[in-house]
């Protein structure tokens, strides 16, 4: 970061104390957020007024903790399909409200519909601390590959901190104009890249000689989203590409989560969510750093605010000082609790199997699929993808995945070997659903 | 003449590159804020002329590397008092053309290709159900457009002119540009643009890419 100027972007808001942290919370959620929402969300009304609580009865964190009831997407699906709302009454305000609102956008509905949500923003988003962390800095470049499904948010983002968008689309079919931009423009960070992209990268470098470590020498940082990046993927791309990458990843619906140089945790932001960590099966929290299910309450969010939202998510959470000096919390995501499945009582999850799958050559796209026709099962079955192209062939590659994931796990899986190509269909540019459910 | 910031306080002046595309060849293409907001200014009456209305909402199908077009369209939406909504123009966001169209019912869908009509078939869906809601459809192929006349539907053309649009109203009598703020000529049979009003990249009788002649002054047809 030499030469870069100061390291954060927000100081005093970043390296807070965890004092001032907790007291910022219990201001915005006690006093502000958590009467709004009862008043004026459907589906929290509902959700607290079968539990018997209002607002009045939450005036302490621990008052919350003990009474307030959670939501989960279950909750909101059925409440959109009872009332017909396609917003599943999570609006606070009318969306046809166009002096609040300009647009409506949607998430990426990569397990269903998507839901449609309302955009009221205006100016750069929190995401400038992240991308103040990644070395961009004003009168830079900055790589845009994304979707038009997000929103202006992170254009408005890029500019907030100074910096200039180049519009890439984050498909196969552009990666020679991002080739082309980042040689010619020199930009200095990148947002996003992807599992899939990767793939698309290194075949369009090994058609065309591309010397990709060359062509990206201007990037300081690099952010990684979509699902998790297995540990050979990484060091690929780090060490034969020359990017350092940041892991981002969004957290309970409510914001969004990216590491920092130190590479510990993703950083969440405290003065703009509250994330419980609680027994998966449970209600009770987990210690710092244990594994439990992700639970997210908005603080600034009057949209469409989201209440102890259980979000499914399986993650190890930390509120520990990061080396980096960030005093907000930490996560790290482990996949999903609804992909989890049990084989002979021994819990897998897709992200257990990664490294085991991108070690062996021909499949080391990290392209692969968990059949899960109930959570617990006989046997763990994986459908996996390989590079058509390899001068190996299949003949032995079902062995060697076999063996690699046996290695890792102690479970041997049934694998069934498809293209490459054919898992990429599946998905949305920036990934593939990982379970496969019959 | 500040081109890029040198505080983060201070937004660059380039609001972002974009690019053109003529016969599959790519130009970098620099825009401003205000290039961005005269552009929608000039748009707006074009939405209008669809059936875009206060309250309303209009699907926006593109690419993020189309910003320079599509943006415009956005940001004309809010000067209509209309709301916008958005997807990406390939097979696999197909679907969410189909969902936003059940669920948020919009007066215009702009942007339809061929790509998005392949995606809805290729998951099963019908076009001419999917769409048939809709009041006015604009297309942005000649592959959409003749698909969906042979469906029955009367679609409009949506023609990227250079760095501007042009926009085909519900009177069907060709893509409408703005001739206050664009001359367009033809060259050989090819649309070709001047930009007459400030902008932050100029375009000197660019190439277009688009086949077609002048019917009048701020009218164009293809051919």
């Amino acid at each position: 970061m030499s030469g870069r100027g100061r390291r954060y972007f927000s100081p005093e808001i970043e390296t807070m104390p965890r004092a001032e942290i907790k007291r910022v919370r219990e201001e915005r959620l006690l006093g502000d957020l958590l009467p709004w929402a009862y008043q004026r969300s459907a589906l929290i009304r509902e959700a607290w007024d079968a539990a018997g609580v209002t607002p009045d009865d939450v005036q302490s964190m621990d008052q919350f903790h003990e009474r307030v009831p959670f939501i989960d997407k279950d909750a909101i699906r059925a409440f959109r399909d009872r009332h017909r709302d396609p917003y599943g009454g999570m609006l606070c305000l009318d969306p046809k409200m166009t002096e609040v609102f300009s647009a409506i956008f949607s998430t990426s509905g990569t397990t269903g519909d998507p839901t449609p949500a309302p955009y009221a923003g205006r100016g750069p988003s929190m995401l400038v601390r992240e991308f103040w962390e990644l070395g961009c800095r004003p009168g830079d470049f900055f790589t845009y590959c994304l979707f038009t499904f997000r929103g202006p948010g992170i254009h408005d983002t890029i500019r907030g901190i100074g910096a200039t968008p180049l519009f890439v689309d984050h498909q196969p079919a552009d990666v020679p104009q991002l080739v082309r931009f980042s040689r010619e423009l020199r930009p200095t960070a990148w947002y996003n890249l992807s599992g899939p992209l990767v793939l698309a990268i290194e075949q369009y470098a090994a058609a065309e000689g591309t010397e990709l470590g060359e062509a990206f020498s201007s990037y300081r940082g690099v952010t990684f989203a979509g699902e998790p990046i297995g540990p050979r993927t990484r060091r690929r791309i780090e060490g034969e590409w020359g990017l350092e990458l940041f892991v981002h990843t969004g957290v309970g619906d409510v914001g969004a989560a990216t590491e920092c140089r130190e590479h510990d945790g993703c950083h969440f932001w405290e003065d703009t969510c509250y994330l419980e960590s609680l027994d998966p099966d449970g209600v009770e929290p987990v210690g710092d750093g244990e594994r439990g299910e992700l639970v997210s309450t908005t603080l600034l969010d009057k949209i469409a605010p989201l209440v102890r939202f259980r979000s499914d998510d399986l993650v190890r959470v930390t509120h520990e000082q990061c080396a980096c000096g960030r005093t907000h919390g930490r996560v790290w995501p482990l996949g999903r609790k609804g992909d989890e499945v049990v084989v002979a009582g021994r819990s897998v999850l897709p992200g257990d199997l990664w490294a085991a799958i991108e070690a062996v050559p021909e499949t080391g796209a990290g392209l692969f699929q968990v059949i899960r026709t109930r959570r617990e099962v006989d046997r763990l079955r994986l459908r996996v993808g390989y590079a058509t192209d390899s001068a190996r062939g299949t003949a032995d590659l079902r062995t060697r995945v076999t063996e690699s994931v046996h290695e890792a796990v102690g479970i041997e899986p049934d694998v069934e070997l498809v293209a490459n190509e054919e898992l990429l269909r599946q998905g949305p540019p920036h990934k593939i659903p990982r379970v496969a459910r019959q | 003449m500040v081109t890029f910031a040198k505080r983060y306080e201070d937004a660059p002046e380039i609001w972002g590159v974009g690019r053109l595309v003529v016969d599959a060849e790519v130009t970098p293409w620099p825009v401003a804020q205000r290039d961005i907001d005269d552009e929608a200014d000039s748009l707006a009456p074009r939405l209008a002329a669809l059936g875009l209305e206060p309250g309303g909402l209009v699907l926006v199908v593109a690419m993020l590397s189309q910003a320079v077009h599509a943006v415009p369209l956005e940001r004309a939406a809010g000067k209509v008092g209309a709301l916008y909504s958005s997807a990406d123009a390939t097979p696999f966001d197909a679907f969410r053309v189909a969902a936003l169209t059940r669920q948020l019912e919009p007066q215009v869908v702009i942007g339809i290709t061929g790509d998005v009509l392949d995606g809805l078939v290729g998951t099963g869906r019908d076009p001419a159900d999917v769409l048939a809601a809709v009041p006015a459809v604009v297309t942005a192929d000649d592959d959409a457009h003749a698909r969906l006349r042979a469906d029955g539907f009367s679609p409009r053309r949506w023609l990227k002119l250079g760095p501007t649009s042009a926009i085909e109203g519900l009177a069907e009598d060709g893509p409408v540009y703005d001739a206050s703020r664009w001359r367009v000529e033809e060259d050989d049979g090819e649309l070709v643009i001047t930009n007459v009003v400030p902008r932050y990249t100029d375009a000197d009788r660019l190439r277009t890419g688009v086949r077609g002649r002048v019917v009048e002054e701020g009218r164009v047809s293809v051919s």
